[in-house]
């Protein structure tokens, strides 16, 4: 290392002063762990001078938590394997300030075996000390706003959970008394009744209907999302009576609007017909609520090309964009105000129910009229 | 999961009696490797390690349990009768040897005699008491666990390498040895650090043997003479080696004292 090459171009370097003023810290320790030679990098560092370290242990040097670890873990360790490598410790300096260090120790021994010296070499870690603090930190933060969210989350949960259940326990509470009035209507037909008196009827069943379809929504929404969603009954089917007779329904508790119907299906179709009447009747009241008055509500059913093509369209203003994108998620009102809401789940149970048939709901909507179509295939 | 599996006990030798060996705070049952081997000719030696350390079941760390030191007895005493250990001879070093103390009076059958190496029954000085801490000092370490835990987790497990000069280090070894969960590690020091076990001592009831280093700044001298003033049937025996891991720094030493006693 000393060749004549080097000694041309350059001093040589001074090995003593290499290891007095090294960058890094060096010690010595004896066997039994007394420090016999310590360059002049620690003693600035530290403020101690050497006549003050020599005789002293490497434990002396260190604060407790570090006496005891270097006692507990990196001693055994030393012993065990030889050396070791970025062990974190802190120094005590002359006035006491803490001075971080990452420590190497090497174990020199003899050719019999016999430990001769334990070599260590610190580096100052102040700074990587503090970035491992501040990791420390950002991780603690990152966890504790993770344990927010989760229990907002957990909470958030909790309620839906309970809000459906409330629901799916309320809407069979509601049957019962609907179903009550709904027979007293019919026993009071039976009697002799005054043209006004028949009024009320008329207007009290077509009540009884509206009301027992939100019942029917209400407990379906609650079967889709406790259970396993809608459950078909399907077999093949004449569908027009059935669609009738929902149309019926609805005109009758809406006498002052006309809804213009058209019908043309081939043969049996392959669905859960009593289904296929409780979207209808979604669609159409639908349409009957938001539809502008003075225009008819419109129905045509049909079956093309192997498939059930039905659509209900209704005059007035359009939905607007935003409204589009949410109109089939449960609970969604549109804007249009109006005495006649229910409770936004029509529309989910339609689409769902479409689903269900492996069909679809499409939407349309502009200044001239909104028009719903489902389309299911007739395998 | 056993109760061999979750201590990672491992027993060798020949002999009719057992010496079961206990490591302390800070690496796992790798502490005894140059002490434990001299006894397989006449005794099974019987050595394991702690619930999270070594290569100890970690998931069977319960915080609760393990959140006193009569829950790491409690392990011990189910080792011994696990193997149908009776009358034998133990070895605990550091905190062990408070655990070996314990776990003798749970099940005094299970050991005949005690051999504690650098025991210490409580570090923080108390009146006259004293165990080489003062209660401010302890809480440093226990807060500078919990507030440079990254620091203190790269320390704790630093970098082993492989070494051609050390070839009786086997990959197991250095994968293992000082390797613990820096959560565990924490409540270990708690529990090491803050027990008081001072008035266990007078119960003991096994012959009894205190391997004492000079200079160990963790248990020293005076609170070995401690032990060997309240542990009725004791003998004190001051090594020549110094440190507190006189099983690693002086192994001859230990072998032959642990020979004259048994």
């Amino acid at each position: 290392m000393s060749g004549p090459d080097t000694q041309g171009s350059m001093p040589a370097e001074d090995l003593e002063d290499l290891y007095e003023n090294a960058p890094c810290g060096y010690l010595s320790l004896q066997p039994d762990g007394r420090i016999v030679k310590v360059n002049r990098t620690l003693q600035t560092w530290i403020g101690i001078p050497a006549e003050q370290l020599l005789g002293k242990r490497l434990h002396d040097l260190l604060n407790t938590s570090g006496r005891i670890f270097y006692e507990t873990h990196f001693a055994p360790l030393l012993r065990m394997q030889g050396f070791f490598n970025e062990v974190a410790l802190d120094l005590v300096t002359a006035d006491g300030r803490k001075l971080p260090v990452l420590a190497n120790a090497m174990e020199r021994r003899s050719e019999d075996g016999a430990l001769l010296f334990t070599r260590v070499t610190m580096f100052q870690a102040a700074e990587r000390r503090r970035y491992e603090r501040e990791l420390v930190e950002a991780r603690a933060a990152a966890d504790a706003a993770g344990a927010t969210i989760k229990s907002q989350l957990d909470f958030e949960q909790q309620t839906a959970e309970l809000r459906e259940q409330f629901i799916a326990i309320l809407g069979h509470d509601l049957r019962n008394p609907l179903a009550s009035i709904a027979a007293a209507g019919r026993m009071l037909r039976k009697e002799e009744q005054t043209d006004r008196s028949t009024k009320v009827l008329d207007l009290m069943q077509g009540s009884v209907v509206r009301m027992s379809g939100l019942i029917d929504n209400v407990l379906d929404f609650a079967r889709a999302r406790l259970g396993g969603g809608i459950v078909l009954d399907r077999r093949a089917e004449v569908l027009e009576p059935i669609l009738r007779q929902v149309i019926e329904e609805l005109r009758y508790s809406h006498l002052d609007r006309a809804i213009e119907v058209s019908i043309e299906l081939d043969g049996p179709i392959n669905c859960d017909s009593s289904r296929i009447g409780q979207l209808v009747s979604n669609l159409l009241g639908n349409a009957l609520t938001h539809g502008t008055p003075d225009e008819p509500v419109r129905l045509s059913a049909a079956t093309v090309d192997g498939r059930l093509e039905l659509w209900i369209a209704n005059g007035g203003a359009p939905i607007s964009s935003d409204a589009m994108t949410r109109l089939f998620q449960p609970f969604f009102k549109g804007e249009a105000g109006t005495s006649q809401r229910g409770l936004g789940l029509g529309l989910y149970i339609a689409s769902e129910i479409a689903r269900a048939h492996g069909g679809t709901i499409m939407v349309s909507s502009d200044d001239q009229e909104t028009c719903f179509t489902f389309v299911m295939p007739l395998d | 999961m056993t109760v061999i599996d979750r201590n990672h006990v491992q027993v060798r030798g020949d002999g009719q009696r057992a010496m079961i060996f206990s490591h302390g705070f800070g690496c796992d049952q790798n502490m005894w490797r140059f002490v434990a081997p001299a006894f397989e000719g006449d005794f099974k030696t019987v050595l394991f390690d702690h619930v999270g350390a070594g290569r100890s079941d970690l998931t069977a760390y319960d915080a609760e349990k393990y959140s006193s030191l009569s829950g790491y007895a409690d392990d011990l005493v189910e080792i011994c009768r696990e193997l149908g250990l009776t009358q034998a001879v133990f070895v605990g070093h550091s905190v062990s040897a408070m655990i070996g103390v314990i776990a003798s009076l749970k099940a005094p059958e299970l050991f005949e005699s005690l051999i504690l190496v650098g025991p210490s029954p409580r570090y923080i000085n108390d009146g006259d008491y004293i165990g080489g801490f003062s209660a401010a000092e302890i809480d440093e370490l226990l807060t500078s666990l919990d507030d440079n835990h990254l620091g203190w987790s790269a320390a704790m497990a630093p970098a082993i390498m492989g070494n051609p000069d050390r070839p009786e280090l086997s990959e197991e070894l250095t994968n293992s040895f000082c390797r613990t969960d820096p959560e565990i590690a924490k409540a270990f020091a708690r529990v090491t650090f803050t027990s008081d076990n001072r008035g266990d001592l007078p119960e003991v009831t096994a012959r009894t043997l205190i391997l004492q280093c000079r200079d160990d700044i963790i248990a020293s001298e005076e609170v070995g003479e401690f032990v060997h003033r309240q542990v009725p049937n004791s003998q004190l025996v001051v090594l020549n080696a110094s440190g507190h891991c006189p099983n690693l720094s002086a192994p001859d030493e230990v072998i032959s004292a642990i020979r004259r006693f048994v």
